[in-house]
């Protein structure tokens, strides 16, 4: 019986010192952990927009950590779906630094469903959720539900009034004054194409005007139109302007009355 | 006379008994509590988790104290399996059952994070059970021993 309790008592040793390194270890890899997301950065694909999180981990401990994988899970504020973007990282090695980005990546085809979110000031839901395996061993899920602001690239699209001058002796010029916000986090790029319709909803003329709007600014230009004198009765005193806004990101329009 | 002879001889046994016990669990807070917290803060704990650790010094404190005091006898044994059985319970309930949920405000978000410590807590389970296999073999090879000295006795 002797042997067996020595044994016994040699394995039970053996697993605690064990037990105690590894939670010992285990506690001090997590604390010697260095990561952070860096500055978001915003780019236009043949898809849509690809809002692109680049982030590091250093992994100074003494284990590996596997199968990380990073979902982020979006919504609008009314709770309907608009993306959902994984990235994976195999495995990050002890004394390792890895840099990767989380793309999450809005389609047009999403944009334009979503139309509202290019002309009023909304917010989305971000799920974001971290999964991964520490030491092989140990999985590991981490999970947040956080509200994030979203700036609408055209909010408040307004126009003014409408006026019309002289310009030669076959033409008279339409001033549109116009004017939006780019709320958003990206610049915008691209043209804008003005078209008046009359109370008739019969197409007066159109014209084209180049956009760069930074980010955080507002656009107030006066939109310079024009009309042959032959048309000019065309033009009644109410009526609608369809705006098309073309961007290396999305093509879209909208339609504003105007008196 | 032979009452205070017998008290005198009481004390005795008794004293350095105590001592021993008390040296015993000091060495066990030194080694479960002191030398941790040198190591580890005790902030790094969540507010729960941090009083299940002062339950794990207590626990094994006590133990250390109630098994040296009663060493050389079969309570020392009866003891050791208790507290085994008690530390599977603690890490059952602690670990809760292996999946580890806790909820961290970080500014004005909360992150939940979950731990599968399923592994390491059967890991745990089972170090005590050989614990409480090594503790009854103990106890066993004690009476035996115990019976076979009162019947050289009665020889």
């Amino acid at each position: 019986m002797k042997p067996a309790i020595r044994a016994l008592g040699i394995a039970t040793i053996i697993i605690w010192i064990f037990l105690i390194v590894f939670a010992a270890t285990a506690v001090y890899s997590v604390m010697n952990l260095d990561t952070d997301f860096r500055e978001a950065e915003f780019f236009s694909s043949s898809n849509g927009i690809v809002l692109s999180m680049p982030f590091f981990i250093n992994n100074n401990g003494c284990y590996d950590i596997s199968e990380l994988n990073i979902t982020t899970r979006i919504v609008d504020s009314n709770g309907t779906f608009l993306t959902l973007s994984g990235t994976f990282i195999p495995i990050v090695s002890r004394g390792s630094r890895v840099e990767a980005a989380h793309n999450v990546s809005i389609e047009s085809s999403d944009m334009t469903e979503h139309m509202e979110l290019l002309f009023e000031d909304s917010s989305f839901v971000v799920d974001a959720s971290i999964a991964l395996k520490f030491a092989n061993i140990v999985p590991v899920k981490m999970s947040m539900n956080m509200s994030v602001p979203w700036g609408a690239p055209f909010s408040n699209v307004s126009m003014g009034e409408i006026f019309h001058l002289p310009f030669n002796a076959t033409h008279e010029r339409v001033v549109v004054p116009l004017s939006f916000e780019n709320h958003s986090f990206f610049d915008l790029a691209g043209t804008m194409e003005l078209e008046i319709y009359n109370d008739g909803e019969e197409l007066v003329t159109s014209g084209e005007t180049s956009l760069d709007v930074q980010s955080q600014s507002s656009y107030n230009e006066q939109v310079d139109i024009y009309l042959s004198l032959a048309d000019a009765s065309k033009l009644t005193e109410t009526g609608r302007a369809r705006l098309i806004f073309e961007t290396t990101m999305f093509t879209v329009e909208k339609w504003i009355p105007y008196d | 006379m032979i009452e205070e002879t017998s008290k005198k001889g009481l004390m005795e046994k008794l004293i350095p008994r105590v001592a021993k016990a008390a040296l015993w669990g000091a060495l066990t807070w030194v080694f479960a509590y002191y030398l941790p917290m040198l190591l580890f803060p005790i902030d790094l704990l969540p507010l729960g988790y941090s009083q299940f650790f002062h339950l794990f010094v207590g626990i094994i404190v006590f133990f250390a104290v109630v098994v040296k005091l009663f060493s050389g006898t079969i309570f020392e044994y009866a003891f050791s399996i208790a507290r085994g059985l008690i530390m599977i319970i603690y890490f059952i309930v602690v670990l809760d059952g292996g999946i580890l949920s806790l909820s961290i405000p970080i500014e004005e978000t909360a992150v939940n994070l979950v731990v599968d410590l399923k592994a390491f807590l059967v890991i745990l389970i089972l170090v005590n059970l050989l614990g409480i296999a090594k503790s009854m073999l103990q106890a066993t090879r004690f009476l035996a021993k115990k019976v076979e000295t009162s019947q050289l006795s009665v020889y």
